[in-house]
Parts: structure tokens; C-alpha cells; sequence
């Protein structure tokens, strides 16, 4: 057997319940790794352009990386892939937890789904087995309903599951994927997709020890690492208070989304923010396998009108924001019930906020009104409402039928002009990150292939001081504001640095480039896991290869330049706080995007040229390049 | 000649979060993070009377300044 990895994808044909094993080789491993890279090889292969992503042909992809479940703080993280329903493009979203550790101990690196179940399924993978079981007693259960029951079904309390909630089931565009009710593949609607296929599920338990090639070093690297969390300052305070401890943090940077992502600061921000959080309703820590930060949150509060169970996760940072700050909403409990809500019903958190936001923004300016909503007043700040809202978008019933297509949709069946207020990028609505304060993160926005903003580098954790991109050669502080070739430049490294982390499934809290792992201990743990002699060179590569295939899908499904721009608002000068007056200008955002195209060896169409697939090993690729690229836009931003 | 100028410090930073500190005259915001013991790395985004600056703006008597650790994702 290889070190750090199984050799082995499990192919499922959901339509005959039928599965087999492949075992691809070294050099296949080496080129595409895991998580996003690996899923974007299969879904290229196995997706026909133009299909429809809720029907059978869709694919849809777990994949865990070759270092996936190495005893290593951060390396717990799977991708789940497939052609996304909210966007149309590639989708892939990826979570931490104890789900990919688990599969690579049952003898697999990645599954492959095919078809659609006849009747509802879940997959039970143990020790090397395949099961395609009855879902049917499970179908309409929530995610904890669903856990329990699986546990029961199968005898064992510590299988992981992967699961979906009513939402997906209901196909809901935004639904995710969900393990151990507190980790979320959360974006692309990757839920939906599950549901399209009657997969209900996927349970796996295994025993099997993953070989490290060099397990001294594994040991020795890994006691570095948590040293280091003890100091490296982002990580001291994740650990502290999680990712609660952003709120206050942007908000004082004046990028704290607010009033669907009109305004930077927030009125009611310390009523939100970790001090808050930590002082009504934090439960206790909670990690991910083989972590040392501990960052994550658990919640409890016995309340009548908001109940938190510490079992059904605590609110972060996106939660916080787009069920909060971006609703002017500052009653913490309903935040984060509305999270626990999302969590055991199956919806994405980030898009769910933006889609209550939108409404709200429309019933402000009267496009939507009480007619519409049955009598229900969706005024900004009234947590009452939102939670009324997700209800009916879970149902399917009146105004929620509608709002839950996702806020592109949404604007188009409502008409008289509620686009004006629909924020998205290609189809899918925003993290709360607020690009006219992070330049480099609006054109990530605008270039990731998602509209996601975890391959996405954050200008401000290098405003004063780039100690941690040296070794790309990054060697002047960055400019946050600033919209040029310079940051195109800092971009283009930035995003190829940061897209490592989906490619080998791991946590951005605890690896490059911002948190405790560096560039060269980094590749030493690779090194350490597979045995290969590798470099920052290669994974790199593998990174910049990632991205590319992933253009390759959207490029192949009718995306174009067009789709490469940011929202509206953020061309428009910022009202207040910190950065009164910042916008993104127009002209220059786009030149700074076609900037990143000539360094990324991309042709003007948004294309990526013949000699750059040769050069990252997509030789196989040039044939799909060539049919491809009618100019024609799928997609438009408001 | 010293000048009066206020700090605000966010998240692990917080330790005496809000202080008055003395510093000599042409002092740089460089300068402040070194005499409040705060290691660069620890300096994400810095904003003198809540607008963003360098580490090299040169401090006025009464500016406020805020610091805020590096910050990403979430």
C-alpha cells in the first residue's frame, strides 16, 4: 500500500446500485492529489456540458486527499463536488470534522457517484465494504434524526456520517452536506445534489492505519505545530474564542457586511461579537480530528422562543454575519438558532442569510410587501422574521418557495427591479467579506470558480508585515485598497498559495499562509506523509492545476469574462466608518483582472492557453478548449 | 517633547485593550507596536483615527490608534 494514502476510488452507479474499485497509480495520485483537484478530474471526465445538475447525469464526488487523516492538526478536511445547481459551474465545497479521516480508515480515498437511486439510499462503507442501503424510514428526518438513526440502524455509535437534511431532499439550491452536525460542506448546494439522487447518506467506520512513510517526522512535525499554535497570533486567538473573534475585528476594520452589504460597520456589533458570544451562550470547544486549536464552538441556552443544544453546533463568523450584522439582526440567541436551524434542516448558512437579506432589502424599498409575504412584515433587525422566513423557504411554502431558489432566482420571478438588491457572483451568494476593503478578495470572488473565498487570499492579514509569503517572494506589505497590477501580481500568488489547502484537504486555520504552518514544514509534512520528494514547486502546481481545471468546467459550461466582476455595491462609495468613501473603481478592477489572465497564461476570453494546459500536465484538456467559449454569458452579477 | 496618543487593541491583543500611551515626537506607528511589546507578525490591519494606515504614519498628540491582529476567513 502506498504511505498516507489507500490507492483506491470507489465508483458508484446509484441507478443499478451497482460499485466498483479503481486504483489509480502513482503518478495519477501525484498529479491530482485529493479534495478539489481530484473532484475537478472527475467531474471534467464524467460531466457532459449543459446537463442539468439535479438530474442523473450530474456527478457527484467525496474526495479526501492523499494526506487526509495524517495525525496532523488541520488534516481532516474532504471536498464534495459536483455541477452546481445555485450557479450552473463547478461547485465544490469542502468540511473538517472526522468524516474524511474515517473514509481513508475504511479503505477509500475518494467515491464517485453516478445516477440516481431508485428509492431514497445511503452508502455504508466499513473496513474495505460497500453497502447501498435503505434510506426510506430516514427520508424527511433532519441531520440529528438521521445520525441517530444510522447509529442505531448499524449498531455503532462511532460510524461518521455525511448526510443531508429535508432542505436537500427538497432540492433546495443552497441545501448542503453535513457531518457530525457541527462541519458543513456548506457551499454550491452540494445538498441539492445528494438529494437529486436519493443519496440520503453516506456512513463509514474503519480501522485501517494509514502508513506514514516517515512517521518520525510526522511526530516531530506535528509537535511543532502545536507548539507554534500556543503563539503564531491568528492562531492564539482562534483558540481562544474561535471564529467569533472576527466580528469585532472587521467591523472595526469597516468590513463587517451589514444591511445586505450596504454599510462596513455594524450599530449592534458588541452585542454580537466573541465577548457576547462568550458570555450568554457559549457551551464549550470543540475541534476536529487530530486538532490541537480547538476552534470551533459549541452553544446552549434554555430558552422558549430560541433553544440551543450543544449538539447542533455553534454559530462562526459567517453565521454571525450573514444571519446577523448583514440582517442589522443583534440578538445573539436568535443568530444562532437560526444557524442550529440551517444545521439540522440542511441549509447553507452564508446563502440562507444573503437570501433573508435580499427579501428584507426588498421589502424596504416596497417591491416585496405584505401581500406577497402572506402579513408578515420583513423588516431589517427583526430576528423574528428571519426565522419565519428560513421556516417557509425549508417548507416550500408561499414567498419561501421562491426565495429559496437563491437570490438570482429569486430577483427574476419577483421582477420590478428586486435584481437591483439581489447580490451574487455567477449565480451564488457572497461570504461576508467586504471586497472594497480587500481588494485581492473581491477578485477572488470574481475569479474563483465558485464565487467562494476559501482559495482566496485576505489583503489584510499582510497589510503591515508579509513574514509568511516570503518564501513566494512576496517581499512588500500589500496594499489592501489598492486595485492594480501589483495586486494582480500578489493575487495571482496569493490564490495559487491559499487553493493548496483544498487540494490536500487542509484547514486553512491551521496551514499556510496565514496561520501556524509554514511554506517549508509544510512540504517536509507532505514529504513525511507519502514519501515523495517533493516541493513548494509542486504543490504549487497542483494548486494552480486545481484552479485551472475548475476554469475548464465553467468555461465549457458557457461561463465568460462577464461573469468575472463583483457586485454592484461595491463599486459604489462606502457610506461610513473606517472606509467612507471606498469604492472599487470599474476600469480598474478590470484591468487587473485581465492582468491576472496574461500572468496566469490566459488568453483574453478567459481561456486558459494551449502551452498552460502543456505546462500543468491538462494536455487533455486542449480538445474541450477548443469547442468551448461561445462568449455567451450564463450568468450576470447585480 | 512627548505625545499623548490612545490604543485600541482587538482580540488576543486585548490585554489593557484601550490605553494612553507616551510617546516621543516624530514617533512612527512602527515605533508604538515595538513599545507596546507587540510583535510585528501580530499586526494585521492598523487604523489611525478609523482610517486605514502604514506602520510607517508618523503619530499625532490625541490620535487613536487601533490594531488588529491578522484576520482571515471565518
Amino acid at each position: 500500500m502506498p504511505y498516507g494514502y489507500n490507492g483506491r476510488v470507489l465508483h458508484v452507479n446509484l441507478t443499478d446500485a451497482s460499485w466498483e474499485v479503481e486504483e489509480p497509480g502513482e503518478v495519477w495520485y501525484r498529479t491530482y492529489v485529493g479534495g478539489s483537484s481530484l473532484a475537478a478530474y472527475y467531474l471534467l471526465k464524467n460531466i457532459k456540458a449543459g446537463i442539468d445538475p439535479l438530474s442523473e447525469e450530474n456527478v457527484l464526488v467525496f474526495a479526501c486527499s492523499v494526506v487526509t487523516g495524517a495525525p496532523l492538526s488541520g488534516f481532516s478536511r474532504y471536498t464534495v463536488a459536483a455541477k452546481s445547481p445555485l450557479t450552473g459551474g463547478f461547485g465544490e465545497a469542502e468540511a473538517g470534522g472526522y468524516f474524511g479521516p474515517e473514509l481513508k480508515f475504511a479503505g477509500f480515498d475518494a467515491i464517485v457517484f453516478y445516477g440516481r437511486a431508485s428509492k431514497p439510499a445511503y452508502l455504508w462503507l466499513h473496513d474495505g465494504d460497500v453497502e447501498i442501503c435503505d434510506a426510506a424510514n430516514l427520508w424527511g428526518k433532519d441531520n440529528w434524526e438521521t445520525l441517530e438513526g444510522l447509529r442505531e440502524e448499524l449498531g455503532d455509535k462511532r460510524i461518521r456520517v455525511a448526510s443531508i437534511g429535508p432542505a436537500g431532499e427538497r432540492l433546495i439550491p443552497f441545501a448542503c452536506v453535513q457531518n457530525d452536525l457541527e462541519h458543513f460542506n456548506g457551499r454550491a448546494g452540494m445538498g441539492a445534489v445528494m438529494g437529486s439522487k436519493n443519496l440520503k447518506a453516506v456512513a463509514v467506520r474503519g480501522k485501517q492505519k494509514l502508513e506514514m512513510a516517515d512517521p518520525d517526522s510526522v511526530k516531530e512535525i506535528r509537535h511543532w505545530h502545536n507548539e507554534r499554535f500556543k503563539v503564531h497570533p491568528p492562531n492564539v486567538g482562534l483558540s481562544k474564542v474561535g471564529t467569533s473573534g472576527l466580528v469585532k475585528g472587521l467591523n472595526q476594520a469597516g468590513i463587517l457586511p451589514t444591511h445586505n452589504f450596504k454599510y462596513g460597520v455594524f450599530n449592534g456589533v458588541d452585542k454580537i461579537d466573541a465577548e457576547a458570544y462568550h458570555a450568554t451562550i457559549f457551551h464549550s470547544s470543540s475541534t476536529c480530528y487530530s486538532c490541537a486549536v480547538k476552534c470551533k464552538r459549541r452553544v446552549a441556552l434554555e430558552d422558549d422562543a430560541y433553544p440551543l443544544d450543544p449538539r447542533f453546533g455553534g454559530a462562526e463568523y459567517e453565521s454571525l454575519g450573514c444571519l446577523g450584522s448583514l440582517l442589522d439582526i443583534d440578538n445573539l440567541p436568535a443568530i444562532a438558532r437560526a444557524n442550529q436551524v440551517c444545521n439540522l434542516m440542511g441549509l447553507d448558512a452564508i446563502s440562507t442569510g444573503c437570501v433573508v437579506a435580499f427579501a428584507m432589502e426588498c421589502f424596504e424599498h416596497g417591491i416585496l410587501t405584505t401581500e406577497d409575504t402572506g402579513g408578515k412584515a420583513l423588516e431589517f433587525g427583526d430576528a423574528d422574521a428571519m426565522l419565519w422566513l428560513i421556516e417557509e423557504m425549508v417548507n416550500q411554502r408561499g414567498i419561501g418557495k421562491i426565495l429559496s431558489q437563491g437570490v438570482k432566482k429569486a430577483a427574476a420571478a419577483i421582477g420590478r427591479g428586486a435584481d437591483k438588491y439581489a447580490f451574487h457572483i455567477k449565480g451564488s451568494e457572497l461570504p461576508v467579506h467586504d471586497g472594497r476593503g480587500k481588494t485581492g478578495m473581491a477578485m477572488g470572488y470574481a475569479l474563483s470558480a465558485t464565487a467562494d473565498h476559501v482559495e482566496t487570499p485576505h489583503d489584510t492579514a499582510f497589510a503591515a508585515n508579509v513574514t509568511n509569503l516570503l518564501p513566494l517572494g512576496i517581499l512588500e506589505p500589500v496594499q489592501p485598497l489598492d486595485t492594480n497590477a501589483a495586486k494582480a501580481r500578489y493575487f495571482s500568488l496569493g490564490q495559487k498559495a491559499w487553493g493548496i489547502n483544498n487540494c490536500y484537504g487542509i484547514c486553512n486555520f491551521c496551514s499556510v499562509p496565514i496561520h501556524a504552518m509554514t511554506f517549508t514544514r509544510l512540504v517536509e509534512a507532505i514529504k513525511a506523509i507519502t514519501g515523495w520528494e517533493t516541493s513548494l514547486f509542486e504543490i504549487l502546481r497542483v494548486s494552480e492545476r486545481s484552479n485551472v481545471m475548475a476554469r475548464m468546467f465553467n468555461n465549457r459550461e458557457g461561463f465568460s469574462p462577464a461573469d468575472d466582476r463583483v457586485i454592484r455595491r461595491w463599486h459604489e462609495p462606502m457610506p461610513d466608518g473606517p472606509l467612507k468613501g471606498q469604492r472599487i473603481d470599474p476600469e480598474e478592477f478590470q484591468a487587473a483582472i485581465e492582468m491576472y489572465y496574461e500572468i496566469s497564461g490566459w488568453d483574453k476570453d478567459g481561456k486558459p492557453t494551449p502551452g498552460k494546459l502543456i505546462d500543468l500536465n491538462l494536455e487533455w484538456l486542449i480538445e474541450e478548449n477548443d469547442a468551448t467559449g461561445t462568449g455567451e454569458t450564463v450568468s450576470s452579477s447585480a | 517633547m512627548t505625545l499623548q496618543v490612545q490604543v485600541k487593541l482587538f482580540l488576543h491583543l486585548r490585554k489593557n485593550r484601550n490605553q494612553t500611551v507616551e510617546v516621543t515626537d516624530g514617533s512612527t506607528a512602527r515605533d508604538l507596536v515595538r513599545l507596546l511589546g507587540i510583535r510585528l507578525e501580530a499586526v494585521g490591519v492598523l487604523s489611525i483615527n478609523d482610517r486605514q494606515a502604514t506602520l510607517d504614519q508618523q503619530l499625532k498628540d490625541g490620535d487613536i490608534i487601533s490594531i488588529i491582529p491578522p484576520i482571515g476567513g471565518g
